[in-house]
Parts: structure tokens; C-alpha cells; sequence
């Protein structure tokens, strides 16, 4: 198990050097930050100075170790946008994503988990098409045109509920619908496909014989089999949730780590975007190794050296 | 992973005989998903027939008509036009070839670059599985705007640069399910026999592995279609993805919804026939599930 | 399927009901903003430093002329100046000019108004190390010098006739104390200037709350403001701006496209104001040695161009009202600025084809349109390229993008717009295009010192002359098209009152409600 433990640490740290080696090429290649920093209507001598000043003449590996040496100290830099420093403004960012993603993913959960258990019972039924069909209307519309919709009704015809801003929990509703809505199939899918092997299996056959209560049969046995999967998704889910929430924060207006993601890649802040880029990266890496040592205490089987 | 394990020594028949067809006609979730496929395959094979109009063909003075079943609208334009006054019906159809090849292609690209990874992880273990795993948490550590404002950056925004793009980054999930499913099916009879039988290992890979993984291949694939194909949306959101005048139906989308408030049909429009190719994609993709799978499911 | 409720026929009418239903309910918020006689205003973009030496965006500068003040104020309508924490100014000779300060200023934390702000303020902003923004706003200056208490010497680096009209526009004073205390970075996280509305709570990147300055001087032209509170929120999104003003959760948004506010314009509770802005959108040429369209450096090639493009069609349908054709690179109230003499290239694409088949181009030729915003107009006017048989690729990109790939010779032609930081003079537009800067892409020497002679003379007459000789010159050799003048949409409530400024400022301390 230690030895387990240890690989997947290596392994973890390995992918955040490299995922950052690769974002920091990226953000440059994709354009001169001087010209970015320097602004409509700069000069050459402006950018000049400007290249100057932050070392953006200097050879590219020679920036990257240098940002990696400072990050490794625990100095995050400063924005080269807001101008003030890189971590407290990524702190304060960061509880509106993390509040937003896991509302999310609670959200998928809630509506896969009846849905998946239903199809799986009833399945190859009207009924299982219906709980497919449910789950998948979160994912038929792309992302954008699903939020406005909601907007549309629940704002400006129902006016339940405000249009845009962090400010209650109300603000928080159609967000959490509208990413969370996108994760549900995945979800619903493996649950019911779980489900399926695991009521099929001999010993579930036993409970059942035994007499054991429909019930208990299903969230005492089946369901604890099936949600290991689940929770391997959930990783994958909710990283993807947290780095794919641009969309959903842009639209609702709530200033969280995706828009600053977005907006520090449009104007090439390197120190805010390294920053979340490896928090990212570690968010992930460590969730993935959570849900490994999850899965490898719910199911002793799975111990993949 | 969970998977759905096939019983121990049946594999595959990759004809289908007489039987198979018959359950094939008894499962709806393929005949109605698979049917709207088709149907929208040949509309888009037959747009240029079936468009009334040049689809780029702008007309400064006749922008954003209603479709017919309004007042303001005329058979002229059945659909409508666009804020330039392209007729919407003819951007609708040739829009429907620009979907299905992104879907088509992504799913094309990233397939074979996930399911040889991940049989590859599968089979052998060891280092090759840990090299994988790196490359597979590298690649879900990424954010995928970053990926696309680079490539866009370099070689400029194009429908080819968004299929390249989309199906270097997609294969993640073809890894994981094929490297568990080959974990599975490595253990199987016949598997060993053709080991002991000496054959080499890309026969084994391709002969005994890959038809027994292969239905865990095409759900997967026809999901990933769906959601390259949305996606594809999304980035044109950003500005990132195909280039007008070009009529695919995420760039119209994202290109109506500036008048959603006001001409909501410009949005619903490509924003239905969106919907209803995922649907009908996901309607097969399960249905295929379900009858790839051996017996006891049927 | 969400959508598929709407696919049948008589959509229209549940639509129109919804938004109706939506609009009745959205009308009382707005009773609500009036009540408390606060506005509620929504832009897309927040700026990187309240500071308005530390941003260059439109919300930036807006912000600036409600929190701060300047030495001198123009009069939007009459072009005339007027003093506004300057009383009175005369030129001491031709780079120095002195200020007569007025008396009893008080910034919003108390600390008095004098000379020793305007000399920190400048000397500060115009030392490079202080890396301001924009530094052709500042750079001008050499340095300013105390003279008495109320009194103040600007001296520029060389002769600049143009600078009462930066001291009256993005040039605004700071208090010295406080500023040499904390530096931008303490302006930008606590505000402090002279402005008819001071800052009451700012969360970077979320929203500004602004109260009315109940001690502003009531001798300013800006006059005293009849809002109490302002709240600023940045929402990027243009639709859920327009979402927000349909719903009654925003009073005032800008930058509306053109075709949204006229629908919008049918809405009950709200009224759209639209007006000419000193945005001027032109094509620009790569003419140099390195052109990745050798076409292009053929005169007649450029004059077939500017034959093909139908802007009256465009300006008509699609830029929208208050917008103009122009004739010169530009705009009509800057001074200096005049189409007198330059050729007017109608729209003639068999004149175009004519011209393209005498330089070698019968069939026409590929090139590549850059662009950075209003794509609809970038897509009409490649239709009419494509029209003459000019294949032009559209490359849709951020600016800095496009403007990387001016500078390095890769976009041979670029839609561009150019707003001269509302400056009303010539000398902040074209030469920025034609002085062998970076953004020059022409590098005519005649051109270049004749716009020169207009920057650094004295003399009016002169000034005018040379910048007319060269509009022309530019105009006659086709180096560039200039196309149109673009309008800016205002969408608000219907019980706000307020006018539309061509200089895109929005003055809340003129607004007020019905």
C-alpha cells in the first residue's frame, strides 16, 4: 500500500512539472506578452521597455527556472494585469469555483444517482430510455445557449431568481444547473452499468434468496459496487469542472478562478496563469489519488502496482 | 473501471447473421438514434441539392427575415436569414456536413491514439501502463483553452485547426476504458491460448483483444462525437473555433446568441437540430451497448 | 428539449408573451434603482488599476473623469475650454505653459488641492521608471514646476500644441501626500481624487460602488452631481448585460450592438440612445517591402479596393445610426483633421475589376483581412472583395494578436479602429499609422514630415496646412481605406435621463432620474 502511495506521489509531481513546462511554452508561443502588457496605442519603445522590464528577452528555459525556482519558495509573483500579488488574488478567486464546482457536482449526483439506480432496476424499458433521455438533456445544448436559456426563464420571465452576480445563494442556483447538468450522463451511465453487473452476480442472488428486503439488497450491496467507478469520475469531473467552468462563469458574471483562468491567458498574465495552472494540476492529481486509495479500500481487488 | 464483462470464451462475430439483424430491429434505441443519423448523413450528403440558396451568399438588404411561420416571413426564405441576409435553411443543411465531420474526425483521431494507448497500458502493465497514466493525468491537468488559444495563435483559427486540436485532446477517455477493458480480456481463455500458441503481439492485440474491447470502443467514440461536437460550440463561444463565413452549427449558435432575446428562432433553429444529433448519437451509442453486450442483457 | 417547445408555429406569440410577462415584473426593479436615486451601470471589462495612469480601457477612463478631476475642461458641445482645477492658464513661451489653481480644493480624504499635487502628479506619471499605461499620454511632459501656492509651470519636452487637450482629457491630478505615501497600488486598492463621486467599496474585478461627493467644489464646469450612489459591475458577457437590463437588474449598459438596441428599443421600460463616437474604422494596407501580398503595392491594386468596398451599404444596414462614411484617416472634429482635396473612391466594383485586370490581377488574387472586433462588418466587406475577385481569408483574433502581426509584416491587410483616447486632435491619430512607428506599415517619408511639421509647430494655419497636405497625399496613393465613423449604443432605463457624448464618456454627474 506504502509503496502504492509513493508512486502515485511521484507520479503526481512529475505530471504538475510537466503540464506546467507545457502551459508556460504555450502562453508563449501563442503571442508577445509585450505587446499584451504595453496596451493599444504603445509605441516600440514602449514594448521595448516592457520586455525589458519583465525579462521576456531572456531565453525561455531560463524564465521557466526561474518561475520555478520563485514557486518553489512560495513566492507566486505578481500579476502582470492587476498588478498586485498572483496568490492572494487566485485565494480570493478560488472560493467561488470551489463552491461552484462541488455545488455541481452534487447536483450531477443528485439527479444521476435515482435516475442510474431506475434505469438499472427497470432496464432495457421505456423507463430506462426515459432516464436516459433525462440525463442526457444536460449535455444536448452546448453549455452557453443552456445557461441563457435558463436565464430567459428563471430571470427575466419568472423573475425567480437573479441574473448574474455571487453576491446569495440564490446567484448560485442556475450556475450549479447548468455546469452540473453537463456532468449527469457520465454519471447516470456508470451507475446504471454498475448496477447491472452487480445485480446480475451470484451474490447478490444470495441476499435475495435469503430473503433479504428489495431495499437493502440495492444501496447495502449493489449500490457500494457500483459508486466505485463513481468515485473515480468524480475526480476526472470535477477537475473538469473546475478548469471547464469558464463558460459558466463568464455568462453569470461570477469573477471565479475559470474567468481569471481565461482572462490571464487573453492577456498573457504568465505569473496568474502558471499559478492556476499548477494549482489545477494539483487539485486534480491529488483527487485522482484520493479517489486510487478510495476505490483500493472499498474493493481490495483493485491494487494496481 | 466497472465494465460490462463478457462471459469467458464468446467472442465476438463481427458478420451479422440472420439473428443478429433481428436483434437489431427489436432494440428501438438503435433504430430510431441510428435512423435520425443516417437521415442527417443524407441531408448533409445531399445539401447542395436540397439548399435553396448560396449559403455564403450575403444580401445586406434582406438581413434577419423571420421563418415562414411568421408574419414577416416568406417562402422565399423558409427558415429565415441571417444578420447578413444568408438564407438560414441552406446554412442549416451545409452546416449539418461541418457537424458530422468534426464528430466523425475527432472521434476518428482520438480514438486511435486513446485505444492504442490504453490497450497498449492493458496488456503489457508495468511500464507502459505507468507511462500512460502519466500521460493521461498530464493531459486532464490541462486546460483545454489554453490547448486551442495556443494552436489558434500559431496556425490561425480553421475547421481543421478545431479536429486537430479536439482530437489531440479527447483521447483521454479512450485510454482509461480501454486499458481496463484490456486488463479484463487479457486473462481470458482463448487469450492465453493464443499466447502459448506463440503468436506474436500485435496479432493477439488486434485478433483476439480489439473485437472484445470493441464495444466499449464505440460507446465510447460515438460519446466523444457528441461532445467534440459541442465543444466545438463552446470554443466558437470563445472565439476560438471555425472561421466565418463557414455555416457549422456551434458557430452559428454562438453567433445567435446576440439576438436570442429578441429573434430567438435565429438561436433555436441550429440549436435544435444540435440537439437532436446528440440525442440521436447518444440513442445509438446506447443502443449499440446494449446489443454488443452477450445474452443476458438483450 | 428546451428548444423544441419553441418549434411550432405561433412561437412568436409565446415569446412575446414571456418577455412580456418578463418586463411588467422587470419594471418594478427599476422603481426600485429611482427610489434610492442610485444607478446601476454594467460593462464587460474590469480594469487592471482603478488608478486612470494604470489602465487603458474605456470603463477606466470613464471611471476617471467621475473620481478625479483635470486642470482643464472641454466643453463636449462648444470644443471650448474651460478651467476646472485650473482658473486660468497662459503659454510663457512655446514649451512652457504656467496655471492659476483654483483656491479651497479638497481631495476626498481631506487633504488639500495645490500646486504641490500637480507637480508630484506629473513629475511622477512622467518619469518612464513609474511604467504608467499609456505613455503617449504622458511623455510629452519634460516636468512641472511650483511657482506659489496656487500657481504651476508645465514645461514639455518639445513644442506641443496638443497639450491643453491631454491636461483637459486623460492627464488627472492626484494628491501628493497620499500618492507618494501608497503609490498606485494604494490609489488603486483605496481611491482618492477630487471628483464629483468618490469610492465607497471596490472588489477588483467585481464591482465598484461610487457615492456623490457631497464637498465638490461648486465651481466646477463638471457641475454638481444629482445621483447618490453608483454601482459598477463588471459582467462580461454581452447577453447577460442585456438579460440583466431586460429583467430591471442593470439601469444603464453600453457598447450595445447595433441591432439589439434597436429591438431593444421596443421594450416598455427601456430607451435606447445611440451617437457618433471618435472611433474611426479604416483598412490598412501593408505596403512595405515585406508584404505577404505583393499585390498590394501596386497603387492601382489598393484603388481597385477601395472601389469594391460599398460602404454607404454598410454604414447603412449595418454600422448603425450616427455613423458616417469617411474620406481621410481621421476624425472630422479633430483638429487639423479635413478631407479637403482628397479623392472620394466610390463604390465601383466594374472600375475595381477594371483596375485589378490592368495591374496583372484578372482573376483576382488571395490574401488574408485581420480583424479584431465588429466581425459582421469585416464579413460584409469581405463579401464585396470576394465580389471583385479578391479571395480575402478572414483572421478573427484578440488585438494584441493582430497587432503582434502588424508588427512582425504578417497581415497584409487589417480591419482597424482607433479611438485617439478621445484626444481632438490630429496628432493622436494618423500619425500613429505613418510616422515610421511600429504600427507603420507605409513608410512614406513625405507623409511622415508632413505629419510631423502639424505635431511640432505653433502656428494653427501651419499646423492645418501640413496635416491637410499629407491626409491628401495618404488619400491619393490609397496607402490606407478609411471607412466609417462608429456610433455606441446606450441601452437604459426609460426613467433615466441622460445624453450620448461622441467621446464615449459617460457622465454620471450630469444623470439623473425622471
Amino acid at each position: 500500500m506504502h509503496i502504492y502511495m509513493l508512486k502515485r506521489l511521484g507520479l503526481a509531481v512529475l505530471v504538475a512539472l510537466a503540464v506546467s513546462m507545457i502551459a508556460f511554452g504555450l502562453l508563449r508561443l501563442s503571442g508577445d506578452p509585450a505587446i499584451a502588457i504595453a496596451g493599444e496605442g504603445a509605441t516600440q519603445a514602449d514594448i521595448v521597455l516592457v520586455r525589458q522590464t519583465y525579462g521576456f528577452d531572456r531565453p525561455l528555459p531560463v524564465q521557466y527556472a526561474e518561475w520555478l525556482g520563485r514557486t518553489l519558495r512560495g513566492d507566486l509573483g505578481e500579476s502582470i494585469y492587476f498588478k498586485t500579488p498572483a496568490a492572494p488574488l487566485i485565494l480570493s478567486k478560488l472560493q467561488t469555483t470551489l463552491v461552484l464546482g462541488l455545488l455541481s457536482l452534487a447536483f450531477a449526483l443528485v439527479i444521476s444517482v435515482p435516475l442510474g439506480v431506475l434505469a438499472a432496476l427497470y432496464r432495457n424499458s421505456w423507463i430506462d430510455r426515459l432516464c436516459l433521455g433525462l440525463a442526457v438533456i444536460g449535455q444536448a445544448l452546448p453549455n452557453f445557449f443552456f445557461a441563457l436559456l435558463l436565464i430567459m426563464l428563471f430571470s427575466i420571465v419568472l423573475h425567480w431568481l437573479p441574473v448574474s452576480g455571487s453576491d446569495s445563494w440564490q446567484h448560485f442556483i442556475m450556475p450549479t444547473v447548468a455546469l452540473g447538468y453537463y456532468a449527469a450522463p457520465a454519471f447516470m451511465r456508470l451507475i446504471r452499468a454498475g448496477m447491472i453487473e452487480v445485480l446480475d452476480a451470484d451474490y447478490i442472488r444470495t441476499a435475495r434468496a435469503k430473503g433479504l428486503p428489495a431495499s437493502t439488497v440495492i444501496f447495502k450491496h449493489a449500490l457500494r459496487n457500483a459508486v466505485v467507478p463513481v468515485v473515480a469520475l468524480t475526480a476526472v469531473q470535477l477537475g473538469y469542472l473546475l478548469g471547464g467552468s469558464v463558460v459558466v462563469e463568464t455568462i453569470f458574471a461570477l469573477d471565479g478562478l475559470g474567468y481569471l483562468a481565461y482572462q490571464s491567458i487573453t492577456f498573457k498574465d504568465f505569473p496568474v496563469m502558471q499559478s492556476i495552472v499548477l494549482l489545477l494540476s494539483v487539485i486534480y492529481v491529488v483527487l485522482t489519488l484520493a479517489s486510487d486509495v478510495a476505490n483500493a479500500w472499498l474493493d481490495p481487488r483493485i491494487r494496481v502496482a | 473501471m466497472a465494465a460490462l464483462a463478457q462471459p469467458a470464451g464468446s467472442p465476438l462475430q463481427l458478420i451479422p447473421t440472420r439473428s443478429v439483424w433481428q436483434r437489431i430491429w427489436r432494440n428501438k434505441a438503435v433504430v430510431v438514434g441510428g435512423g435520425l443519423l443516417l437521415l442527417m448523413v443524407l441531408v448533409a450528403l445531399l445539401a447542395p441539392w436540397l439548399s435553396p440558396h448560396d449559403p455564403y451568399a450575403q444580401d445586406l438588404a434582406q438581413r434577419t427575415v423571420p421563418p415562414v411561420w411568421y408574419s414577416a416571413g416568406s417562402w422565399l426564405h423558409p427558415l429565415g436569414t441571417d444578420p447578413l441576409g444568408r438564407d438560414y435553411l441552406s446554412r442549416l443543411l451545409f452546416g449539418a456536413r461541418i457537424s458530422l465531420l468534426i464528430g466523425v474526425s475527432v472521434a476518428i483521431i482520438s480514438g486511435l491514439i486513446g485505444t492504442t494507448m490504453g490497450m497498449l497500458a492493458g496488456y503489457f502493465g508495468g511500464k507502459a501502463d505507468l507511462v500512460v497514466s502519466f500521460l493521461v493525468t498530464t493531459r486532464l491537468s490541462m486546460p483545454v483553452i489554453l490547448v486551442a488559444l495556443a494552436t489558434v495563435a500559431l496556425i490561425g483559427g480553421s475547421l481543421w485547426v478545431v479536429i486537430l486540436v479536439l482530437g489531440l485532446l479527447k483521447w483521454d477517455r479512450f485510454a482509461v476504458v480501454m486499458r481496463s477493458a484490456t486488463q479484463q480480456v487479457r486473462s481470458l481463455d482463448y487469450v492465453a491460448a493464443a499466447q502459448s500458441a506463440g503468436a506474436s503481439t500485435t496479432r493477439i492485440l488486434l485478433g483476439e483483444v480489439l473485437p472484445n474491447v470493441l464495444p466499449h470502443l464505440i460507446v465510447v467514440a460515438t460519446l466523444e462525437a457528441a461532445s467534440a461536437i459541442l465543444l466545438e460550440a463552446a470554443l466558437s463561444f470563445l472565439g476560438l473555433g471555425v472561421q466565418p463565413p463557414l455555416p457549422s452549427w456551434g458557430l452559428m449558435i454562438s453567433e445567435a446568441k446576440a439576438y436570442m432575446f429578441f429573434s430567438f428562432w435565429l438561436i433555436a433553429i441550429p440549436g435544435s437540430a444540435l440537439a437532436v444529433l446528440i440525442f440521436a448519437i447518444n440513442l445509438a451509442g446506447d443502443g449499440l451497448r446494449d446489443l454488443l453486450a452477450p445474452e443476458g442483457r438483450a | 428539449m428546451p428548444s423544441r417547445l419553441f418549434a411550432r408555429p405561433g412561437r412568436r406569440i409565446v415569446t412575446v408573451a414571456m418577455l412580456a410577462a418578463g418586463l411588467i415584473a422587470g419594471a418594478g426593479s427599476v422603481w426600485a434603482s429611482k427610489s434610492d436615486n442610485t444607478v446601476r451601470f454594467a460593462y464587460d471589462q474590469a480594469p487592471e488599476s482603478v488608478d486612470p495612469y494604470f489602465n487603458n480601457v474605456r470603463i477606466g477612463v470613464i471611471i476617471g473623469a467621475n473620481v478625479w478631476d483635470t486642470l482643464v475642461y472641454r466643453d463636449s458641445i462648444t470644443n471650448e475650454y474651460k478651467g476646472n482645477l485650473a482658473k486660468s492658464w497662459k503659454q510663457i513661451d512655446e514649451r512652457t505653459i504656467e496655471f492659476d489653481l483654483r483656491e479651497g480644493v479638497k481631495f476626498h480624504n481631506g487633504e488639500e488641492f495645490d500646486a504641490d499635487s500637480v507637480v508630484y502628479t506629473l513629475n511622477f506619471v512622467a518619469d518612464p521608471a513609474n511604467k504608467v499605461t499609456t505613455q503617449a499620454n504622458v511623455n510629452w511632459i519634460e516636468k512641472a514646476v511650483k511657482v506659489s501656492k496656487y500657481k504651476v509651470r508645465v514645461i514639455t519636452k518639445k513644442v506641443f500644441p496638443a497639450a491643453i487637450e491631454y491636461l483637459a482629457g486623460p492627464v488627472v491630478m492626484h494628491p501628493a501626500k497620499y500618492y507618494a505615501e501608497v503609490g498606485p497600488k494604494g490609489m488603486n486598492a483605496k481611491p482618492v481624487g477630487t471628483g464629483p463621486f468618490k469610492v465607497t467599496q471596490y472588489t477588483p474585478g467585481k464591482s465598484i460602488r461610487l457615492e456623490r461627493n457631497a464637498d465638490y467644489f461648486k465651481d466646477s464646469p463638471k457641475g454638481t452631481p444629482k445621483i447618490a450612489k453608483l454601482e459598477i459591475r463588471f459582467i462580461p458577457d454581452r447577453q447577460t448585460q442585456m438579460a440583466e437590463a431586460l429583467a430591471g437588474g442593470t439601469d444603464f449598459i453600453m457598447h450595445v450592438p447595433k441591432d439589439q438596441a434597436e429591438q431593444a428599443a421596443k421594450v416598455p421600460h427601456l430607451q435606447v440612445v445611440s451617437g457618433e463616437t471618435m472611433r474611426i474604422v479604416f483598412m490598412q494596407f501593408d505596403t512595405l517591402e515585406a508584404t505577404p501580398t505583393a499585390a498590394l503595392k501596386d497603387i492601382r491594386v489598393r484603388k481597385a479596393i477601395s472601389h469594391a468596398i460599398n460602404r454607404e451599404a454598410i454604414v447603412k444596414n449595418i454600422v448603425g445610426a450616427g455613423s458616417r462614411v469617411l474620406n481621410t484617416q481621421c476624425f472630422p472634429s479633430q483638429f487639423g483633421c479635413t478631407d479637403e482635396g482628397a479623392p472620394r473612391y466610390a463604390y465601383d466594383p466594374a472600375l475595381a475589376k477594371k483596375l485589378l485586370a490592368e495591374a496583372g490581377y484578372a482573376n483576382g488574387f488571395d490574401t488574408e483581412l485581420y480583424a479584431y472586433r465588429e466581425r459582421n462588418q469585416t464579413e460584409a466587406m469581405i463579401n464585396d472583395l470576394k465580389a471583385v475577385g479578391i479571395r480575402a481569408k478572414l483572421n478573427f483574433s484578440q488585438y494584441a494578436a493582430m497587432r503582434d502581426a502588424v508588427r512582425s509584416n504578417k497581415a497584409p491587410m487589417t480591419h482597424q479602429t482607433w479611438g485617439s483616447f478621445s484626444v481632438n486632435d490630429v496628432s493622436a491619430s494618423t500619425p500613429v499609422y505613418f510616422t515610421f512607428e511600429a504600427d507603420d506599415v507605409t513608410h512614406d517619408a513625405a507623409v511622415r514630415d508632413m505629419l510631423l511639421k502639424g505635431n511640432n509647430s505653433v502656428d494653427p494655419a501651419v499646423r492645418k496646412q501640413a496635416y491637410q497636405q499629407a491626409l491628401k497625399h495618404i488619400a491619393d496613393n490609397a496607402y490606407s481605406l478609411p471607412l466609417w465613423s462608429l456610433p455606441v449604443y446606450y441601452v437604459a432605463s426609460k426613467e433615466l435621463s441622460f445624453s450620448a457624448y461622441p467621446d464615449e464618456m459617460v457622465r454620471f454627474w450630469e444623470m439623473s432620474w425622471k
